[in-house]
């Protein structure tokens, strides 16, 4: 039954849902995540994703398990997760992921994400390279004692809901719309009887207040501190008066005067989002276009013809202070246009997939009310992190030159993962071999910074630690 | 060379091995920490909850599966951890850590305590036990992506109490009976109108008009006189909601249009509240039926909480929750009453439908399930990771003290976000005990602002000595030269003192009484400062105490900076500070929410963003400082937790 079904995930998962809402959880049902080796910071990585009930995942690992459990890793792993959320499908490959790289490097381009935790560094960038080329988002773990060093490789993370911390509500009440301006008309403040007059929404209230300002201001905006304190003091003028002339309580033009600073913000693109406009992806649309970048492309046009320079209108208002009629009515205003935005940047999409020959459904809705908040994260491959050419030589120098910087751990880890590479084991893991494994891996750490051209010093403390883990 | 066991010196190692801890909560942070705890080598662990498991629960505490679900959460996480550790020694108690039976002693018999719990008032008990019994305690805390650790030794550190923290945000009565201005309003009095109607009666919590609301009346002789009027008539003041709900056998037309008709109308009738406010608007059942919508009993698109139905729709929600609440009552037996719980779909559907009727008669803007949920409950997110993060800091917080290395000890943020210097767990070094704390002072002493006239001994011992001093069994002697007990702990010895004023005592400004609490081994001393001057709705002030009198904050710039004005960043935001020796320490308090019973909804829940597409902000962190000036400012971002 699938209204009981959804009841019983919105109790489940009740406390997340009201970290990352329900777009939140469709991505991650929607996400299929692969983890390379089932160790024990691999299958806590996917516990906290199993639980809170990622759509997928498969574990790949060669290694057999000793002692009770005894068979193959990969399938334990899975079977014990699994245990864990009965919505949560659970797959296994018990294959190295070496073997796999070798036989079928396509297998890794169905994943969402693939995590790759204590991999040998030629296995890393093996698998690296694969999935750069696939676009596969790649995150990579490891840990070593009480050191753990975690990095995400991805070329390009398309977010339509970024969910800025700081994000203004987009009222156009420096260039309303033309329904926008005819609600506005409709309210006469100076002839409306008390109780209507202190339950005016207070977007009404400052657009009101602002047409008086224009008229002596040469329609220009109350723009620095000093013209928006003035301007507060117009609206606090327009504060009803008791018979004995003191002001009535009137909290919608508390709201509108605590208001007027981000209400007054121009209405303007900004530079994150400027730059998607400007992106290659954004200018040539082939049928290759994924459909976040037919959508940017989808708004760039609105922008550039019908939007006169500005994006779709939201069409959400904040709650505030006023009667149901009066709200429901202005909100109606912001979200008819914002659907007839939404319908002309529905309209550019499709032509440029018809153009193209491509279906595409994207929830245009949705994408629209986020057309402010569009971001693209990119990093840089593990091949430019590690060739000698494009190794970050200045800012690691410049970073070991602090004393509380966490960079030598960086190298540190490196020259481990050298070490393991010539000798197939981490140092330390024998008692009686730990003098030798000290100058083992001093070497590793010099000719690191040797073939990096890196003068810097690494204490040798590092080295004895890190020879003891 | 020194002898390793996996990353701990042999040393440590033996002494992780050999130690015995306890561990209060096995909730979200108890699961994390009882798995760290088996897998880095504790062999000797106890581990005590008084709560059962809720599905809830299960997106996060991974030692539980929905076929536990009721189960005692003590005992089903042991039987977890047995099942992959089966070398460990637990010993699980279903039970409240503020039960007697957890004396002193038995705090002793551990080297280390670890809190892992979700209120203040358990986190008050425990810290003054382990003060008491000078055992390391280990304070944790997280809300959605946030989460803190801190280290409490007696006389080495603060403790849990030695900065002041905010009370409850409480409403005025007569604006949750008579003038709700805001949403949260109508979800206090709905939260009232379930325990007045199905649950304990408690008079605090009246729903009906208050006729003796100082506003309504035209002068002061006025109200004293309807006051008096309404005690006599059984018209508005009737006997009791309950009876009346009985006696019509709970029939959900007649509670209808009692409390959302005939009420409204009376409310109507003081007509000086609505000179300046917008009226109530009566509602009439026939007319909501008309408007209900046979399509919102389905599910639409999207998650069913989360919409919002007509004030038809929500005249249907009420019928049915009130049919379905009025047949588990019936279940339960004569004289049996209902525990509102969040939790609890028919209970959660009740408030739903019965604040937003009243919403709607307000003239506010309805909410979804989902929202009045959110703040119903006091709901703090909560995930897997974020516990997982902060269990693991406890663990290594522990090693260092079993390594006698607490000067090593830190405070440690676990931010949303990374900081300004990339940081997103950002350590601070742990502040001295504050010389004027009233729990850990050699001397505890505080100043009490009180009418002796209007405050009764009951007051002076529920909600001054242990609501506000986090006592659990206070005793009470003058120190008037002849020792007059006023409060004992002892059943039967002196309830006739209860409903008598403190004056009647002999007790009067510059009185001294001393508070003692045997099981907390904490003395307190009070002094009385009398005043007639106390603001309305307010029954004492602690002198010094929070908000007016804010310990010295030296609080860098840029920290405003970063939370100023936006409540969508709810940072911890220690941020830039290299290190930290203010004292900002961050109280998040737990990864659950308080008991479900809690009455009063705490200001925080009021400022949890009404959209969904914010639900982030939910989450909360605040740091000391700030908290101190707590207020109801929804354009603070700084949200206390408790």
């Amino acid at each position: 039954n699938m209204s009981e079904q959804k009841t019983n995930k919105e109790q489940r998962y009740d406390r997340q849902l009201r970290l990352w809402g329900d777009h939140g959880q469709e991505a991650l049902e929607n996400a299929h995540t692969c983890l390379l080796n089932a160790s024990a910071t691999g299958t806590e990585i996917l516990k906290n994703l199993i639980l809170p009930g990622i759509g997928a995942f498969t574990i790949v690992d060669g290694h057999k398990v000793t002692g009770e459990d005894v068979g193959n890793k990969a399938q334990a792993a899975t079977e014990f997760l699994q245990e864990l959320n009965s919505d949560v499908s659970g797959n296994f490959v018990e294959e190295s992921p070496d073997k796999l790289l070798d036989n079928d490097p396509e297998f890794f381009h169905r994943f969402s994400l693939v995590i790759g935790v204590q991999l040998p560094e030629s296995t890393c960038q093996r698998l690296g390279a694969v999935l750069w080329s696939a676009g596969v988002p790649f995150l990579v773990c490891r840990t070593y004692g009480l050191v753990g060093y975690m990095r995400l490789v991805v070329k390009e993370h398309t977010v339509v809901e970024s969910h800025p911390d700081n994000a203004l509500e987009d009222l156009r009440l420096d260039q309303p719309f033309t329904e926008l301006r005819n609600h506005i008309s409709s309210y006469h403040l100076d002839s409306m009887d008390k109780k209507d007059h202190s339950h005016t929404p207070w977007i009404i209230v400052i657009a009101k207040y602002l047409e008086k300002w224009y008229n002596e201001h040469n329609c220009q905006l109350p723009k620095n501190y000093k013209e928006k304190e003035v301007f507060r003091q117009l609206i606090r003028d327009g504060i009803r008066k008791n018979e004995n002339g003191a002001p009535e309580e009137e909290e919608n033009f508390d709201e509108a005067i605590k208001n007027v600073n981000t209400a007054l913000n121009p209405t303007k693109i900004s530079s994150t989002v400027d730059d998607i406009f400007n992106c290659v992806q954004c200018e040539n649309i082939t049928s290759q276009t994924s459909a976040f970048w037919m959508m940017a492309r989808g708004v760039r046009d609105f922008v550039q013809n019908e939007g006169n320079g500005s994006l779709p209108v939201r069409g959400t208002i904040p709650d505030m202070i006023a009667d149901s009629d009066k709200f429901i009515n202005l909100q109606n205003v912001y979200r008819e246009k914002a659907l007839q935005d939404a319908a002309v940047v529905s309209k550019h999409i499709q032509s440029h997939l018809q153009a193209v020959g491509k279906v595409i459904n994207t929830n245009k809705i949705q994408f629209l009310h986020c057309a402010a908040f569009l971001r693209v994260v990119r990093c840089r491959s593990l091949a430019e992190e590690y060739s000698t050419d494009t190794f970050q030589k200045d800012t690691i120098t410049s970073c070991m030159d602090s004393p509380d910087s966490e960079m030598v751990l960086y190298l540190m880890l490196r020259s481990v993962d050298r070490f393991y590479q010539q000798h197939s084991r981490y140092p330390g893991v024998y008692n009686y071999q730990v003098e030798e494994d000290i100058s083992k891996l001093k070497l590793c750490v010099n000719s690191l910074l040797q073939e990096h051209g890196l003068s810097v010093n690494v204490k040798d403390d590092y080295v004895h630690e890190y020879s003891l883990i | 060379m020194v002898q390793l066991v996996g990353p701990l010196s042999k040393e440590l190692s033996d002494s992780v091995s050999s130690c015995k801890i306890l561990v209060v909560g096995a909730g979200g942070i108890g699961c994390e920490l009882l798995k760290n705890l088996v897998l880095t080598g504790f062999k000797n662990i106890e581990v005590i909850d008084l709560d059962t498991i809720d599905v809830s629960n299960l997106n996060r505490q991974f030692l539980f599966q929905k076929k536990h679900v009721g189960k005692s959460k003590a005992q089903v996480a042991k039987e977890s951890v047995l099942r992959f550790c089966p070398s460990a020694n637990i010993t699980a108690y279903h039970d409240s850590i503020m039960n007697p039976d957890y004396n002193v002693e038995f705090f002793r018999s551990f080297q280390l305590v670890m809190n892992a719990l979700d209120n203040r008032a358990a986190r008050n008990h425990v810290n003054r036990m382990c003060l008491a019994a000078d055992i390391p305690l280990i304070e944790s805390g997280t809300a959605g992506y946030l989460g803190q650790v801190t280290v409490i030794k007696k006389g080495v550190t603060e403790c849990y109490e030695c900065q002041p923290k905010p009370t409850q945000k409480t409403f005025p009565g007569c604006t949750i009976r008579n003038t709700p201005s805001e949403p949260i309003h109508c979800i206090v009095w709905a939260k009232y109108l379930f325990n007045q109607l199905f649950g304990e009666e408690d008079a605090d919590q009246e729903v009906s008009p208050d006729t003796a609301d100082p506003e309504a009346a035209w002068n002061p002789e006025d109200t004293a006189a309807r006051a008096t009027a309404s005690d006599q008539d059984g018209d508005i003041k009737r006997v009791s909601t309950k009876d009346w709900a009985r006696s019509t056998g709970y029939d959900p037309v007649k509670l209808f249009n009692k409390l959302f008709k005939d009420d409204i109308m009376y409310l109507l009738t003081m007509d000086k509240l609505w000179k300046k406010r917008k009226a109530p608007v009566p509602l009439d059942w026939a007319e909501m039926l008309q408007l209900a919508n046979p399509q919102d009993e389905g599910c639409g698109t999207g998650l069913k909480d989360q919409q919002v139905l007509n004030v038809g729709g929500y005249s249907r929600l009420f019928q049915h929750s009130v049919e379905t609440l009025r047949s588990q009552l019936a279940d339960k037996g004569d004289g049996a009453e209902l525990v509102w719980d969040k939790d609890d779909p028919p209970a959660m559907d009740f408030v739903t439908a019965a604040a937003n009727l009243r919403m709607h008669i307000f003239s506010m803007n309805m909410k979804s399930r989902f929202d009045v949920k959110s703040m119903a409950g006091n709901i703090i997110p909560a995930i897997a990771t974020t516990n997982a993060v902060i269990a693991g800091l406890i663990v290594l917080e522990a090693l260092k003290v079993l390594n006698s290395d607490i000067q090593q000890c830190r405070t440690i943020f676990l931010n949303k976000q990374p900081n300004p210097r990339k940081k997103l767990l950002v350590p601070c070094a742990l502040d001295r005990p504050n010389p004027n704390c009233y729990v850990c002072a050699s001397k505890p002493e505080v100043t009490v602002k009180l009418n002796v006239h209007k405050t009764i001994v009951q007051a002076l011992q529920d909600k001054i000595l242990k609501e506000k001093f986090g006592m659990v069994a206070p005793d009470v002697q003058i120190e008037d030269g002849k020792g007059t007990i006023l409060i004992s702990s002892e059943e039967g010895e002196t309830e006739a003192n209860n409903g008598k004023m403190l004056s009647d005592f002999g007790i009067r400004n510059g009185s001294r009484l001393q508070a003692d609490d045997f099981l907390q081994d904490y003395t307190l001393l009070v002094n009385v400062l009398h005043s007639e001057e106390l603001p309305k709705d307010v029954e004492f002030e602690v002198v010094g105490d929070a908000p007016d009198k804010a310990p010295p904050s030296k609080a860098p710039e840029e920290e405003k900076s970063i939370t100023n004005g936006n409540k969508d960043s709810a940072q911890p935001s220690t941020s830039s500070k290299a290190v930290v020796e203010e004292d900002d320490l961050l109280i998040v308090d737990s990864d659950e929410e308080p008991s479900s019973s809690t009455a009063d909804v705490s200001t925080e829940t009021s400022s949890l963003k009404r959209k969904h597409q914010d639900a982030e902000t939910g989450e909360a962190a605040s740091k000391r400082k700030r908290l101190d000036q707590q207020s109801a400012d929804d354009d603070d971002d700084i949200i206390a937790l408790d």
